[in-house]
């Protein structure tokens, strides 16, 4: 056990060698877009295609340190890409790809923010991201592309290509991107040592139950998570390498196609684990009614992590209920905390035996509609945990304070950005944002400070919705916009979007209001759950002018937010996802 | 059911909106309440319900009813 943490690798570049030589019948499949059939590589075959790859970017001119990123889906154009740059000795920079119902103009506008912000000059990605770029005007399409056919294309560098030497492991392997205040997307340095303890401590702690590392009992991972996620890229990619199992990698669309691809081959492939977001179970008790359940067998299932998003008991519960006939148990479901900030894992449920819950203590936030809230276990190993109060002084066990998390993956810092690093990290004590307590050295969430909206285990900041809303000029005196989000039940958080406005002519608020709706639908592929127009000056701020956010979230769910006209577009909006407070 | 009936009954299905309530000037998102996951569902339901492949770029065209439809017409 404690051997295992005296020789980990020093950097991914050793832990990808060390996967191929030592795991040599273990590998990844990656599924098509359609998740109908997988293409299947050893980590020895990984690392070779890497190493070529690494020659190959520094022949295209990809230096050490260098972040580069990667907007690709899940695919071996991606491991290449990926692991490629990371035997380089740059850095890559997972990046979401052109999605479903999202504009792909807003794809190209996020890359080219991106790296305008990290200072990246190239982007890897497909011959047709980058046509299309080109035709939207994106400067980037122009030189600053690397398509998997050009990489193959390149001349590799004879010397020096893939970085050597024992590289530090306080070292940066690679930015993770996570939604920022700016509208910019803040890029988290991850170290070597954070990607490599935080999976294998994951490991211990997902064993816990069954008294031995989850690695000696199980044969595979089996995710849909993205890559550009935390969860997907620490949890499904490195956590299954490092540890010598099998991964399982579904497209995100493919599941959210066909859920029931998961549940099987969550059955088929030996004993198995994965993690989603509460997002996903609710999904699959939806999209998987009774008679389609046939057939599905999920006792190899042993573990089923549930985090990057509040979990819910009602979903929980109604998955159990759902599976259990399948095979599937109970206690299997375990849920977990983490963040982007601290590499991925910082709490798991290690007694496993199922979701244990306390009610929701009064200061629980009303926002996210709990009775109960559940407990997301202890620290992995050497990682720390406290409760702070607004004047940073930590808080005995029970009262509702910040979370702060001290450990080694515990982030670098913020990329280029000093001054949000230096509000949130300090003295090795990352603040999170999140707000809980702990009860028996667990930890129960209860809600979070911070303006962001979590919906489908994505965060997204109020300001990147706010901006388009703004952008809609109805010639009605349109004023300023706040966005937050509610929570009703298992459906999880719902964006909400207020509006000031001097405009009083109830036609003209239902046309703005219609566009608003249509703007951040074809930008974000977000629906609003409601919209709702108040007088100018009813957004609270501070005398300094900062919007209150949660103040009016507040006003919001007492229903003493005067609307100015009862829903500009409710007539047409679908029933299920009204979340209307007052009359 | 001709397609567009079978469509519209598609729609109707995914977005939980009576099926009389629903027009081509409909935004998916902005009027129905899609997200991501329900535009994955109802592809897989056309798909299944009309025996057809909508392709990824087709579908990222996809914003409103009348551009379903369109396709339906099309066959």
């Amino acid at each position: 056990m404690t051997d295992a943490f005296s020789s980990l690798p020093t950097n991914l570049r050793e832990a990808l060698r060390r996967a191929a030589l030592d795991f040599p019948h273990r590998g990844i499949a990656i599924f098509d877009s359609r998740g109908r059939s997988c293409e299947r590589r050893s980590y020895a075959e990984l690392f070779e295609l890497a190493t070529d790859a690494a020659a190959r970017f520094a022949g295209l001119g990809v230096g050490r340190d260098e972040p580069v990123l990667v907007a690709l889906p899940t695919s071996w154009e991606w491991m290449e890409a990926w692991f490629g740059l990371v035997m380089r000795g740059a850095w890559p920079v997972a990046s979401s790809g052109a999605g479903a119902m999202a504009a792909a103009e807003a794809q190209f506008e996020k890359v080219d923010k991106v790296m305008a912000a990290i200072g990246a000059r190239q982007v890897v990605a497909s011959e047709a991201f980058q046509a299309q770029a080109g035709e939207h005007g994106f400067r980037f399409a122009a030189g600053g592309v690397i398509t998997s056919e050009r990489l193959r294309g390149a001349a590799p560098a004879t010397r020096g290509a893939a970085a050597t030497g024992v590289s530090d492991g306080g070292d940066v392997a690679f930015l993770q991107l996570t939604s920022g205040s700016t509208g910019l997307p803040r890029a988290v340095m991850i170290t070597h040592q954070g990607a490599i303890h935080n999976p294998v401590a994951s490991d211990e702690a997902i064993g816990a139950p069954f008294g031995e590392p989850m690695h000696r009992l199980a044969e595979c991972m089996v995710s849909w998570l993205p890559l550009y996620h935390d969860m997907g890229l620490i949890g499904c990619l490195m956590l299954p390498m490092l540890c010598g199992l099998d991964s399982w990698l579904l497209r995100p669309e493919a599941f959210l196609a066909r859920p029931r691809l998961w549940l099987e081959h969550l059955g088929s492939h030996g004993v198995s684990f994965a993690p989603a977001p509460n997002f996903g179970y609710q999904l699959c008790v939806e999209r998987i009614p009774a008679d389609k359940r046939e057939g599905l067998d999920l006792g190899a299932w042993r573990a089923a992590f549930t985090g990057a998003e509040m979990v819910r008991p009602e979903t929980t519960g109604a998955f159990c209920a759902a599976f259990e006939p399948h095979g599937f148990r109970p206690e299997s479901l375990r849920p977990c905390y983490g963040l982007a900030e601290g590499t991925l894992a910082v709490t798991f449920d290690v007694k496993g035996s199922g979701v244990r819950t306390l009610p929701a203590p009064a200061g629980a936030d009303a926002g996210f509609a709990m009775t109960d809230v559940v407990s997301n276990g202890v620290p992995i190993r050497d990682t720390s945990l406290r409760m702070t109060a607004p004047d940073g002084s930590i808080l005995p066990e029970g009262a509702i304070g910040e979370v702060c998390i001290k450990g080694p993956g515990v982030f670098r810092g913020y990329y280029r950005d000093p001054e949000a690093t230096a509000a949130t990290l300090k003295n090795g004590w990352f603040s999170t944002g999140d707000l809980g307590f702990l009860a028996d050295g667990e930890l129960y969430l209860t809600g979070r400070t911070k303006d962001l909206l979590i919906v489908h285990g994505h965060n997204i900041m109020p300001d990147d919705i706010e901006r388009l809303a703004d952008s809609v000029t109805g010639g009605g005196g349109l004023l300023r916009s706040a966005a937050f989000s509610v929570a009703r039940g298992a459906a999880g958080e719902q964006a909400v979007v207020v509006v000031e406005t001097a405009d009083g002519n109830p036609e003209r608020l239902a046309k703005i209001g219609r566009e608003i709706r249509v703007r951040i639908g074809r930008t974000m592929g977000l629906p609003l759950a409601d919209l709702v127009f108040v007088r100018r000056g009813r957004i609270p701020r501070t005398t300094s002018g900062k919007m209150q956010r949660g103040e009016l979230r507040q006003h919001y769910l007492n229903g003493t937010l005067e609307r100015l006209h009862d829903g500009p577009t409710d007539e047409t909006a679908p029933h299920d996802a009204g979340t209307e407070p007052g009359p | 059911m001709n397609l567009r009936e079978t469509t519209l009954a598609a729609i109707a299905k995914v977005s939980k909106v009576d099926v009389v309530g629903i027009r081509p000037d409909m935004d998916l998102v902005a009027d129905l309440g899609f997200d991501s996951a329900k535009a994955l569902e109802l592809l897989v339901e056309l798909e299944e319900a009309l025996g057809i492949e909508i392709s990824d770029e087709q579908a990222a065209r996809l914003n409103s009813v009348g551009d379903i439809l369109a396709i339906v017409d099309g066959m």
